[in-house]
């Protein structure tokens, strides 16, 4: 598939992934990748959430991305009146909608929890959902060590699938 | 989609504030208050421009009026605690809001309604410890908690009653528990990490506080005693919970006790205790109140060392609390959580920071209520 050429919003959750599977590298040199700073923080050791945590040198991080938003108060309001679901996502998650939302430029998202998906439903914003197994392969570049279901293209299919029925958004 | 929330806490801070909705339009520049009142009622949304007006001037953060997952201008809380500094009590007090507004929020989202009926005892300010003795008893019977009423006793809250009763580990150990009342459900907390027969009677104690809220609203924070200090809705709810607990059936069943004395009597009171899963303290004072021993000897045995940790050598009974102590939260609330996480209505991020737990540690959580996980991430 032809590879995307245009912005990837990452979040917390795919850069901690590409880290855990090695794939930062490959995935920063085939994309321009962005985030915002609360994803940046959140990556970091203490911030991540996750047990075991990968230790993510802030400098590299840094180096390997596009831009790291500041998020406004303005867009994290007008985000939030848009869709108050936006309320149900961790701070990360939230500010790089608020963000997305925004821009008026073409990007796509991978940010690969539920809820994050779901709000991308029902903003009708589907199409510009792409996962991370999906941003690597189209970059020719395979982990060694294998991606976690939700970071796979199968599931993030059928997820939005069903996400869509439930919204009562069926294409 | 537009944002209910924002319009009824605007509401909730304006009363707060002693302010007007004429107050409010003039604020804003609306014409009129009626443009207000719609959007307190949700009929009219608040634009971001506004939102970020309603910040900037009446002085609160924009999760204020966004985040879900906090009691705002509701929850009263009644905290059976020893030595727990104000502030730090307070902050937990934040904590526990926070998880009990999870469970509302998440249970709304999943589909869940309120319990239609709230239960109450037919007790007043005025009644006395026998009635409240007596309710005690009654509880027990009506709703069949068996020869060891503590075991089940959770479980029924749950069930019959809709209370919603979360295993907790607060920040601080003085913590023995709390009741919270919100207008459309009432929780009980408990701390998971004291020894089973506190927890049991913090849990009966806090059932009655729950049960007779309208007619004797708990004072805010107690101290965590099995007699009640001079309290008397304390007292009233301490003869209640020791009833609940150690029915006078089981209790007279258990020996003859007017004819025990010291050693015997001391070992035939600690092991009651632990059958019935009470602290031996607990079951001296029962036995006071039924008669059965006098009130200068409970007063005496009630503090001799012999019946410390149910009369278990030094620690033992510490040691071993770790592998009877109840999983976290409640199955109840770990199965609300679960369907709105596989239902993408949180992020597990957010639902994991809110339980102080990590991502990783939220698959042991629903594995240890035996609830299916949902997806990895």
């Amino acid at each position: 598939m032809a590879r995307w050429r245009g912005p990837v919003l990452v979040d917390t959750n795919a850069i901690i992934e590409a880290w855990r599977v090695n794939a930062w590298r490959a995935l920063c040199g085939g994309y321009a990748l962005e985030t915002v700073e609360e994803c940046v923080i959140e990556t970091q050791t203490g911030y991540q959430k996750r047990r075991p945590e990968q230790q993510i040198d802030r400098d590299t991080l840094l180096a390997g991305l596009k831009a790291a938003h500041t998020v406004l108060d303005a867009e994290r309001a007008a985000a939030l009146v848009r869709d108050g679901e936006i309320a149900m996502l961790d701070e990360g998650e939230k500010a790089l909608w608020a963000h997305a939302l925004a821009r008026s430029d073409a990007w796509v998202l991978c940010g690969p929890d539920k809820a994050s998906l779901r709000i991308g439903v029902r903003l009708n914003l589907r199409d510009r959902l792409i996962s991370l197994e999906r941003l690597l392969e189209d970059t020719g570049f395979r982990p060694k060590t294998a991606l976690k279901s939700a970071y796979r293209q199968d599931w993030l299919s059928r997820t939005l699938v069903e996400l869509a029925q439930r919204e009562g958004k069926i294409a | 989609m537009a944002n209910p929330l924002i319009g009824q806490r605007l509401k909730t801070l304006r009363e707060e504030k002693k302010l007007s909705q004429d107050d409010l339009a003039r604020l804003f520049g609306f014409k009129d208050r009626q443009t207000v009142s719609a959007i307190e009622t949700g009929e009219r949304r608040l634009s971001a421009d506004e939102l970020l007006l309603a910040v900037r001037e009446l002085g609160a953060p924009l999760d204020y009026f966004t985040d879900p997952f906090r009691l705002v201008g509701e929850g009263r809380f009644n905290w059976r605690q020893s030595n727990v500094p104000p502030a730090v009590l307070g902050a937990y007090e934040r904590v526990a809001g926070q998880i009990i507004a999870a469970f509302r929020t998440l249970g709304t989202e999943v589909g869940e309604k309120p319990p239609l009926v709230r239960h109450s005892l037919r007790l007043t300010k005025n009644s006395r410890f026998e009635d409240a003795a007596e309710a005690g008893e009654r509880f027990a019977a009506e709703h069949t908690l068996g020869d060891v009423p503590a075991q089940r006793l959770a479980e029924v809250m749950e069930r019959d009653l809709s209370i919603l009763v979360l295993m907790v580990t607060p920040s601080h150990a003085g913590v023995s528990g709390a009741a919270c009342r919100l207008p459309e459900l009432d929780v009980v907390l408990i701390n998971r990490d004291e020894v089973p027969g506190r927890r049991h009677f913090d849990l009966a104690h806090e059932l009655f506080h729950i049960l007779t809220w309208d007619a004797m609203p708990p004072v805010h924070v107690e101290d965590a005693t099995e007699t009640g200090g001079a309290n008397r809705v304390e007292q009233l709810a301490n003869s209640f919970a020791s009833a609940v607990l150690m029915p006078a059936r089981i209790v007279r069943e258990a020996a003859d006790w007017r004819s025990l004395r010291e050693d015997a009597l001391i070992a035939r009171l600690n092991a009651t205790a632990d059958r019935l899963e009470v602290t031996s303290s607990a079951l001296v004072w029962r036995l006071a109140s039924l008669e059965l021993l006098t009130k200068a000897d409970a007063r005496a045995i009630a503090a001799s060392e012999a019946i410390r940790n149910n009369g278990h050598p030094t620690g033992l009974f510490a040691d071993t609390r770790a592998a009877g102590r109840p999983a976290l939260f409640s199955k109840r609330f770990v199965e609300i959580v679960a369907r709105a996480v596989e239902e993408g209505r949180v992020s597990i991020r957010k639902i994991a920071g809110l339980l102080n737990l990590s991502v990783d540690d939220l698959g042991d959580l629903f594995a240890a209520h035996g609830v299916p996980a949902p997806y990895e991430l």
